[in-house]
């Protein structure tokens, strides 16, 4: 099948990171890297890598809108406000990166066919990408969840300052993606930096309370929606299983990131990058059935 | 005569204690009689502060609105505090509901080495017209230079004051005048010390904070903390007397409202036990020790197996999830314990 | 919220200001000014004063205002936004290529004075800074009839007042000690500056430099967490006002239309290759500040002085440079600072 053209905007270490994971890819191609400076590191790269750049920002889509089908947006949630409605207008699907959160969430491995058909998919949070799953089975093999809870830890130099500036956002974020994916309405999220060195991979950990847990349904929808997400992110293992201990449901998993472009300790922003192009990919199946 | 600020954590840290199942009775109690001693701040919450109460550190038995307004209730001349983790407690959620509830003193923690995490914390309070703290946990973690960066860091955010934690229980007391004279040489803001009691040395560190330029010292009623617990308040206040500081504190109602812990609030006084000695020689958090234990018992294994672990690995307060999967490691013999049956 | 109160104060006092000096600006007229960092508080101030003069001396002098978020700047300041003198340029200061070529004078203004952010984001305000200053005085240099650059530095640069020193003079070379994180901010500039010396001196670009120090009034925000901000804050509010030390540190505080007035004259007749300490000569100390605030707020707040560390720090710039060469003085005194300042304040609460 012939490969659907995709854009980057956004030319720091997660852009860059996505690129090197679109040239593996079978049906997207990447047809320009965008950022605002050509002397980043990410642009050399880029330019390395033989792929079109631009320092032009979003005007580079606007001079060239046939350029690209799809838009990866990893540039900052108050300049994807502005980037939102350019693309909006092109016609051209955004999958947004940042915190803006103006289209639905997706969450490749529970809804990506519904996705399908909107033009702004956001991506949520790291955390999220890596909870929501298992909150999602709780919610569909449990009858009566009162409580979920999300513990996500992650070396602190995968968290530069925009994360830590914040962390308030992430969090709120991530309880509400676990509210609407698992339909429990109680929820909390919590993060911990780590400076350990070398650095530990993203960890994260869900907890539930639920009234006459059926463990045995959980463990066959957690191992099957656990082999799910390993298609995306190879390296999404448990390393607690499902359990009932202390009146409390308890199952935690660890990440570790491809290394790409982004060091393999960073597996909490891999996470989000492998979802985001399964998303694309998705997209580029549709696009190019129904042109074909 | 020098004078030092005493913040009294029994309300908070002691929470950590009994599980996080402090009453309204017990607030309102101890809160009462520690306002009646003269004590300067009376700290009341969760044992991992505002917003912690999860299935991670420990579910507790009241709210924060609860606590917090039993508190006030039962404080005129005390300030109240509290302490909150960015990451646990979010600005808008917690924090705002804390202003309004009548909080006097919010101190700010994050591990010692992330400081940076609690600008937006920090601000907020500043802007609420409140007063701020920054505080390192596990400051055995980091050298003086790096604690010193990192105060520097909450000082420009609009902190008052710098408190660093000995969380583990770890120091000595040379290793407290190194690093609270450091602290105290270059920055504006006064200097605070934490102590816990896991080597003994929780009246003894604590004192050699103050001697090293120190002018605020934590401690607890009985000691009424996480692990082997803090300085004992009443003994640190009494030594404290003798040798010639201002307090502000009437040791004999302070003993009174210790005699209240004692009797009302504690199922057992802290001592140090086996543990206590292995974590803090560890440098692991002290607030782990309940869950350390039930942990032992639930997979079978050496509580001291866990700690040793969860030292090596540099685990930092917040990660009691780490506690199950080292206990189950241990169970499954994919990792072995030097106590192991 | 901006409303028709806090804009007449805005422009009273720029019409005070610029009273004695409109004709020694009479070179702005029909000139095109080009301000990076455009809508921080020397910009929104140098765009007030532009405009002033342009409704009221038709000094027909176009502003261009370059900043990373526009959308802040039209709802801080919505009358100066939707002015048709003014156009927003919605840019990173790092990613400059090209500046347009009507420009003949151009303020580099960009950079943040929240040290708070010097410490969470210290390599990004560096790099702001350097690059971002290396960006603009490239693409100055293509500019076909430059008159002036004036790049705003800080009076950090100084690091320390010297205990001997009643007042800093544009001559102190200052030390910094470049192992601390409290140097991120002021050594980046002290690089911006000798940057600036080195484009003067190799291709003739005509920069001046300006040393802003503290100041204290309208679009001065209460977030940052100063001293001066906190006693504003706390005396309103009628709760205590915390002095951590001994309050006999010595700080001064120009107010903001003095500072752009004197600013707009550097640019136009300052002498390339000079500095200039833009900053009120009058000292006062935080005690006394704090008692003034809460006078002039009629508040009932008590002061606290907590005396836990004894520093008896002063940071007042020496003023002769201005005064002499460019006739330039402090006509808002402290008090009235004040007052105007806590009007101003309750004027947009």
């Amino acid at each position: 099948m012939e490969k659907v053209k995709v854009a980057i905007l956004g030319s720091g270490n997660i852009g860059t990171d996505l690129l090197i994971k679109i040239l593996r890819s079978d049906c997207l191609e990447c047809s320009i890297f965008i950022g605002r400076n050509l002397s980043s590191k990410g642009m050399s790269k880029a330019l390395s890598l033989g792929v079109k750049v631009s320092d032009q920002g979003i005007d580079a889509i606007i001079k060239d809108p046939g350029c690209c089908d799809i838009v990866f947006d990893c540039t900052s949630a108050m300049s994807h406000q502005q980037h939102a409605k350019v693309l909006s207008d092109l016609n051209i699907i955004a999958i947004d990166l940042t915190p803006a959160k103006l289209g639905p969430f997706c969450i490749p491995a529970i809804n990506l066919a519904d996705s399908v058909g909107n033009m702004n998919v956001n991506m949520i949070t790291c955390g999220g990408q890596a909870s929501i799953p298992l909150a999602y089975v709780i919610g569909q093999t449990q009858k009566q969840v009162d409580y979920i809870e999300v513990v996500s830890t992650i070396a602190s130099k995968s968290a530069g300052p925009a994360t830590r500036l914040n962390l308030d956002e992430y969090i709120e974020t991530t309880e509400k993606g676990i509210q609407m994916y698992s339909h429990c309405t109680r929820a909390k999220a919590i993060l911990n930096l780590n400076p350990a060195e070398p650095c530990i991979d993203m960890q994260t950990t869900v907890y539930a309370q639920v009234k006459n847990p059926d463990m045995a349904a959980l463990k066959k929808g957690v191992d099957e929606m656990v082999q799910k997400i390993q298609r995306y992110v190879p390296s999404y293992h448990l390393v607690i299983p499902p359990t009932f201990e202390n009146n409390r449901i308890i199952m935690s998993i660890r990440v570790k990131g491809m290394g790409d472009f982004l060091p393999s300790y960073a597996g909490n922003l891999d996470i989000i990058n492998c979802a985001a192009i399964a998303v694309a990919e998705e997209f580029a199946k549709t696009l190019a059935a129904n042109r074909g | 005569m020098k004078n030092v600020i005493i913040s009294d954590a029994t309300l908070r840290d002691g929470s950590h204690a009994i599980s996080h199942q402090l009453t309204r009775a017990h607030i309102a109690a101890y809160a009462k009689a520690a306002d009646a001693a003269g004590v300067a701040i009376v700290e009341v919450g969760h044992g991992n502060g505002l917003g912690a109460s999860s299935l991670q550190v420990g579910l507790s038995l009241l709210s924060d609105t609860e606590m917090l307004e039993t508190a006030r209730e039962n404080l005129t001349h005390a300030k109240l505090g509290i302490h909150v983790i960015p990451g646990f407690a979010t600005v808008r959620k917690d924090l705002e509901l804390a202003f309004k509830l009548g909080v006097d003193l919010v101190r700010v923690a994050s591990h010692c080495t992330e400081a940076d995490i609690t600008e937006r914390h920090i601000s907020s309070t500043r802007e609420h017209g409140k007063e701020a703290y920054g505080v390192l946990m596990m400051s055995h973690m980091a050298s003086k230079e790096v604690l010193l960066d990192e105060g520097l860091k909450m000082q420009s955010y609009g902190a008052e004051a710098l408190i660093i934690m000995d969380s583990a229980g770890a120091y000595l007391p040379a290793d407290v005048q190194d690093r609270i004279g450091h602290l105290a040489a270059h920055l504006n803001i006064p200097v605070g010390f934490h102590a816990h009691n896991n080597l003994g040395m929780g009246v003894a560190n604590s004192i050699a904070a103050l001697q090293a330029g120190a002018q605020i010292v934590d401690g607890a009623a009985r000691g009424f903390g996480a692990g082997a617990g803090n300085a004992q308040l009443e003994v640190l206040v009494a030594v404290l007397e003798k040798m010639g500081y201002h307090t502000g504190i009437d040791l004999y109602k302070l003993l009174d409202a210790a005699d209240i812990v004692e009797k009302e609030i504690m199922e057992t006084i802290p001592s140090i036990s086996s543990t206590s000695i292995v974590s803090g020689l560890a440098g692991v958090f002290s607030g782990f020790s309940k869950h350390v234990n039930l942990a032992a018992r639930e997979y079978g294994v050496d509580p001291r197996d866990i700690f040793f672990e969860l030292g090596k690995r540099k685990i930092v307060g917040g990660q009691e999830d780490k506690i199950v999967e080292v206990a189950m490691e241990l169970r499954d013999g994919t990792l072995r314990g030097a106590h192991a049956k | 919220m901006r409303n028709n109160k806090s804009i007449a104060l805005v422009q009273g006092d720029c019409a005070e200001a610029l009273a004695p000096q409109v004709e020694r600006l009479f070179e702005l007229k029909n000139r095109v000014l080009y301000v990076t960092g455009g809508t921080g508080f020397v910009g929104t101030w140098l765009a007030e004063m532009v405009s002033y003069l342009n409704d009221n001396h038709s000094f027909n002098t176009r502003l261009m205002l370059l900043a990373r978020d526009v959308d802040a700047f039209r709802a801080k300041a919505p009358h100066l936004a939707s002015r048709s003198d003014l156009e927003l340029i919605a840019r990173d200061v790092r990613d400059i290529r090209e500046i347009p070529e009507e420009v003949s004078y151009l303020v580099h203004a960009a950079a943040t004075p929240d040290n708070r952010q010097h410490m969470s984001a210290p390599i990004s305000v560096m790099e702001t800074i350097t690059r971002g200053t290396a960006a603009v005085l490239d693409a100055a240099q293509k500019l076909p009839d430059l008159k002036k650059i004036l790049n705003l530095s800080t009076g950090q640069v100084y690091g320390r007042q010297k205990d001997d020193d009643a007042r800093i003079p544009e001559s102190r070379a200052g030390t910094l000690s470049c192992d601390s994180i409290t140097s991120v901010y002021p050594e980046a500039k002290r690089y911006a500056e000798t940057l600036c010396c080195a484009h003067w001196s190799l291709y003739k670009l005509p920069v001046v430099t300006a040393r802003p120090f503290a100041f204290m009034g309208p679009y001065q925000g209460l977030d940052k967490p100063w001293a001066i901000n906190n006693f504003f804050r706390d005396a309103m509010k009628g709760n205590t006002i915390r002095i951590i030390g001994n309050g006999l540190p010595e700080r001064s505080y120009l107010y903001p239309s003095d500072m752009a007035s004197w600013l707009l004259r550097i640019l136009v007749d300052g002498t390339p290759g000079r500095a200039y300490n833009v900053g009120s000569p009058y000292g006062i100390t935080l005690a006394d500040l704090a008692e003034k605030i809460k006078k002039y707020s009629q508040s009932e707040s008590k002061i606290e002085i907590k005396g836990m560390n004894d520093d008896r720090s002063r940071f007042i710039p020496d003023d002769t440079l201005c005064r002499e060469s460019l006739a330039l003085q402090v006509s808002v005194g402290i008090d009235e600072a004040l007052q105007r300042s806590l009007r101003w304040l309750e004027a947009i609460a």
